[in-house]
């Protein structure tokens, strides 16, 4: 991109936050905006949420009475299946996305997210992951292994079509969106506040968002390795799940729940957020305890990775591990009942308005706590073990998760609506769609307990007439119907909304945060100026001063030097995505659209990357960290990393010794020449130090060298572990012959795949650099290339004590 | 009240910090080297056996944290940078110790 058309650029991008917003389909597809991208997955989110909704009425239409046929076993396998992954992937997580994009910039006193267009590139690889999914529709190959995916049920052997495939697939590409989207978040949150809005002054839901972006970016790994074992398994005929062959069936269950539990607390930490919104604002009281409240949602998420396996008390793990994750969950629910009393504190004495958000958010409170109590039940195995699979488990998951999550989400709907659209909705009419949903889905969950109680197991399509279930299945259903009802209330409330009610103030509920303090809808650049911090409920100290009434001195908005700087729109995002969606596609049908999908992602990559790179206002991105954003995102990124391969490595030293035929590690591992190879990636680092030194010091001729050198050196590493690759093929060790190759194989495989990319990444800064664009405030970039490289190279450090030093 | 006092406003630092000199990654460089060495060394040394997968775990260590703290300057960073990696690596070592627990093939406690 030439400096003129940079400069043009950044003149764009001033004029934009002035002037209207731009209209039509290509500003959407193209908007980098966190307010519409917020837009665009509550709209997605919506729709999946009515398809997932479709598919549960259908389930309960086929439970309703006993001996029923309105659908086929194989049917109701694909719609449970179906339901739960997208309930929770593309409608709850969605729905949370929304509000963290339109909301957390406003609440913190920012423009925008850390990088916009990598906000936009997380929504459009979502749509790609969640069309991909529900194509499975049309080929008629939807998945229909359950949510959980558990193998052996999922292995070639007894889901031999593409369904599987199909889940498979879209789970890791969003889970890739939900990575890029949490370090965009973290960094965000971290780095953008408003001047004096400290940690401590946050609002309750944007530490929650905080919270839940740093599950995401650590229980993702895991499901996301248990993925890849499973596609080669079914793709590559690997033995991670081959029992025969050494495998572990248990292996999936640890990998999947890992992330799973976490996942719980990922879909209701952004819930118990806006709850703590709400309720305050509508008792007009401060939240009781805030500081405590921030603590407990920070032991929530972290106890969360240490009860997973409380998900598999009935696989058998033992006396010693089943006491050990009883005691974690029991542990949990402290800092969960923490909230729920300091909720009820909050709203003792206060002077309550029942608005629709306030019901939903207090019907939360209620129903949450049901099946936060049945959950205590299942910590006790003994207890589990009666319960597991049954529909009790139904009825639980669904109190958190309807009753806890979905009522949260509602109630943030009916709270930030007139934010979002500048438009107020019936309360009357809402609060009709509460009593509906609150009957509903009551009558519809909790006869659920008695009939898991009774014995009635999970995922079954019918039953007989002789087991006495008849009767609350068919309340059930009826309940269901309600719930359904429910949502279409709060659909019709919208569109007469958007077409005909009142505008909505700016602070149409005398609000207590700085989403309040600019106009509804906000203009696209948020606020004029940046909006003063006084203290926790800003906002309303501002307006109302402290509890005796006095207001603080005002603050002067800070200077910004620049102007407002909005960033330009961008159509690299959805090009990538594109590339993404054609990969998926093509690894279902051909491997030319595989190579066609992955040259278009790393051509829209590229692209992405050099858009601007002349561009004078990307150049100082510091806030309140004293870290460059980028540098932060990486480092974030990084940590999800080291989950990534910790679980490979963790695997690969489970699996240490199954093998069950040869070659064996020690009859083929050759230590001289993989030392050779370690010499030579440790002393590509050495290199890519003085490189990044030289750019900074301005030293071209030295950037390019020590740069080259990087390259060379790291080629050279890949050339060791082609010729290891190829030695070991000749001497029969392949990723089919045993457990040590499917292991070996994969994990040096993937190191092998993120020293490539480095290399590509290292060739592109020096190909810059030869072109003389690389200039010493461009260092950050090299430096953050040089982050990417060393952390290759200490997986490498790892990776060669244990599978190749230890004995 | 304390609380409706003006908050101080957010420092915006810069991101420049210090970076070790040439000398000391060349330094560091000769240990990683070194200590790769040992590590192929010890292998070798029957006397070892024993101790060879703690000694080689420790040494493991040792270049890894000269890796972050010199090349990628976590010693010159800030704390919350360094906590976010640190924190992350936590979790990670500790469950895939779990992972191992769990699935029987290093037992941190009897089943």
């Amino acid at each position: 991109m030439s400096a003129t058309r940079d400069a043009a650029l950044f003149r764009e991008a001033h004029v934009a936050a002035h002037a209207p917003s731009a209209t039509g389909v290509w500003s959407w597809i193209t908007t980098v905006d966190h307010k519409r991208i917020g837009i665009l997955y509550g709209v997605s989110a919506v729709v999946f949420l009515l398809i997932g909704g479709i598919e549960a009425v259908l389930i309960r239409l086929q439970l309703a009475v006993p001996n029923n046929a309105l659908v086929s076993a194989s049917t109701y396998n694909a719609l449970f299946t179906m339901h739960g992954t997208t309930m929770i992937f593309l409608a709850v997580m969605p729905l949370n996305s929304a509000l963290f994009n339109y909301m957390v910039p406003l609440m913190i006193g920012a423009r925008d997210v850390a990088f916009p267009r990598l906000n936009a590139l997380s929504y459009w690889i979502f749509l790609a992951g969640g069309l991909f999914l529900n194509s499975s529709f049309l080929v008629g190959a939807p998945p229909d292994g359950g949510w959980f995916g558990y193998t052996s049920l999922t292995l070639r052997q007894f889901s031999p079509g593409l369904n599987i495939d199909f889940w498979m697939l879209s789970l890791q590409i969003l889970g890739a969106s939900s990575v890029l989207a949490s370090v965009n978040f973290i960094v965000t949150i971290l780095d953008m506040r408003a001047p004096g809005m400290t940690l401590m002054r946050m609002p309750l839901f944007v530490w929650m968002t905080l919270v839940v972006q740093f599950l995401i970016v650590l229980a993702f790994p895991a499901v996301t390795v248990g993925l890849i074992f499973l596609m080669f398994d079914r793709f590559f005929g690997t033995h991670f799940y081959d029992v025969a062959a050494g495998g572990d069936l248990i292996l999936w269950q640890h990998l999947f729940w890992i992330f799973g539990h976490p996942e719980v607390y990922i879909l209701i930490l952004p819930a118990f957020g806006i709850v703590s919104e709400v309720l305050p604002t509508f008792a007009r009281k401060p939240l009781f305890g805030a500081p405590v409240m921030i603590y407990s949602g920070v032991l929530i998420g972290f106890f969360g990775f240490g009860v997973w396996a409380h998900h598999m008390f009935a696989a058998g793990m033992g006396p010693v591990a089943d006491a050990a994750f009883s005691i974690s969950t029991m542990l949990i629910a402290i800092p969960t009942g923490v909230k729920i009393f300091n909720w009820l504190a909050t709203l003792w004495g206060g002077s309550i308005r029942f608005t629709t958000a306030f019901h939903f958010a207090a019907g939360l409170i209620a129903m949450f706590t049901i099946g936060g109590l049945s959950g205590i039940m299942h910590s006790s195995p003994p207890v589990d073990l009666q319960q597991t699979d049954s529909y009790f488990v139904v009825a639980h998951l669904h109190y958190v998760l309807i009753g806890g999550t979905l009522s949260g989400l509602l109630a943030g709907t009916f709270y930030w609506w007139p934010k979002m659209t500048g438009r107020l909705l019936d309360e009357r009419l809402g609060r009709l769609a509460f009593w509906t949903f609150a009957l509903g889905f009551n009558l519809a969950f909790f006869p659920q307990h008695y009939l898991g109680a009774l014995g009635m197991p999970r995922r079954i399509y019918t039953y007989g007439a002789d087991t006495g279930w008849g009767l609350w299945n068919f309340v059930s259903t009826v309940g269901a119907l309600g719930i359904a009802l429910s949502i279409l209330l709060v659909l019709v409330n919208a569109v007469r909304s958007l077409r005909a009610a009142p505008n909505a103030p700016g602070d149409p509920w005398d609000g207590r945060t700085l989403e309040w303090r600019t106009t509804s809808p906000p203009p696209p650049h948020d606020f004029d100026t940046i909006p003063p911090v006084y203290g926790r409920d800003t906002f309303w100290r501002e307006k109302r001063g402290d509890r005796y009434g006095r207001k603080p001195t005002p603050i002067p908005p800070p200077v910004e030097p620049h102007g407002i700087h909005l960033p330009a729109p961008s159509h690299w995002p959805v090009v990538v995505a594109v590339g993404v969606l054609i990969a998926a596609v093509g690894a279902l049908s051909h491997v030319l659209l595989v190579i066609v999908g992955g040259v278009i992602v790393l051509a829209g990559a590229v692209a992405f990357a050099l858009e601007h790179h002349r561009n004078p206002a990307h150049e100082h991105q510091v806030g309140e960290l004293p870290v460059d954003r980028r540098k932060s995102a990486m480092w974030v990124f990084l940590g999800s990393e080291c989950m990534f391969f910790g679980t490979i490595i963790g695997t690969y030293l489970a699996y240490r010794g199954r093998s069950v035929v040869g070659p064996y590690p020690h009859e083929i591992l050759n230590i001289p020449v993989t030392t050779l190879s370690t010499f030579d990636l440790l002393m590509s680092s050495l290199l890519m130090v003085l490189a990044l030194a030289a750019v900074q010091r301005g030293d071209h001729r030295q950037a390019r060298l020590w740069l080259l050198g990087t390259v060379v050196f790291g080629l050279v590493f890949l050339g060791f572990q082609a010729f290891e690759f190829t030695t070991f093929v000749h001497e029969g060790l392949t990723l089919q012959q045993n457990v040590f190759g499917s292991t070996f194989f994969v994990l040096t495989g993937f190191h092998g795949g993120h020293v490539t990319l480095g290399v590509f990444w290292l060739f592109i800064l020096w190909v810059l650099e030869m072109r003389g664009r690389l200039a010493p405030k461009d260092a950050i970039k090299v430096e953050i290339a040089g982050l990417y490289w060393h952390f290759v190279d200490i997986v490498w450090i790892v990776i060669f004590t244990v599978v190749y030093l230890i004995p | 009240m304390a609380t409706t006092s003006p908050a101080p406003p957010g420092t915006h630092a810069t991101s420049a910090h210090e970076h070790p000199s040439t000398g000391t990654y060349v330094k560091v460089a000769v240990i990683l080297c070194v200590v790769t060495a040992l590590e192929f060394a010890v292998i070798y040394i029957r006397a070892l056996s024993p101790i060879v997968v703690p000694l080689l775990l420790v040494l493991s260590a040792g270049k890894f944290a000269l890796v972050v703290l010199f090349y990628m300057h976590l010693r010159y960073e800030s704390r919350a940078v360094s906590a976010i990696f640190a924190g992350s690596l936590t979790i990670a070592i500790g469950i895939a110790v779990a992972l191992l627990t769990l699935t029987g093939a290093f037992l941190v406690f009897g089943r």
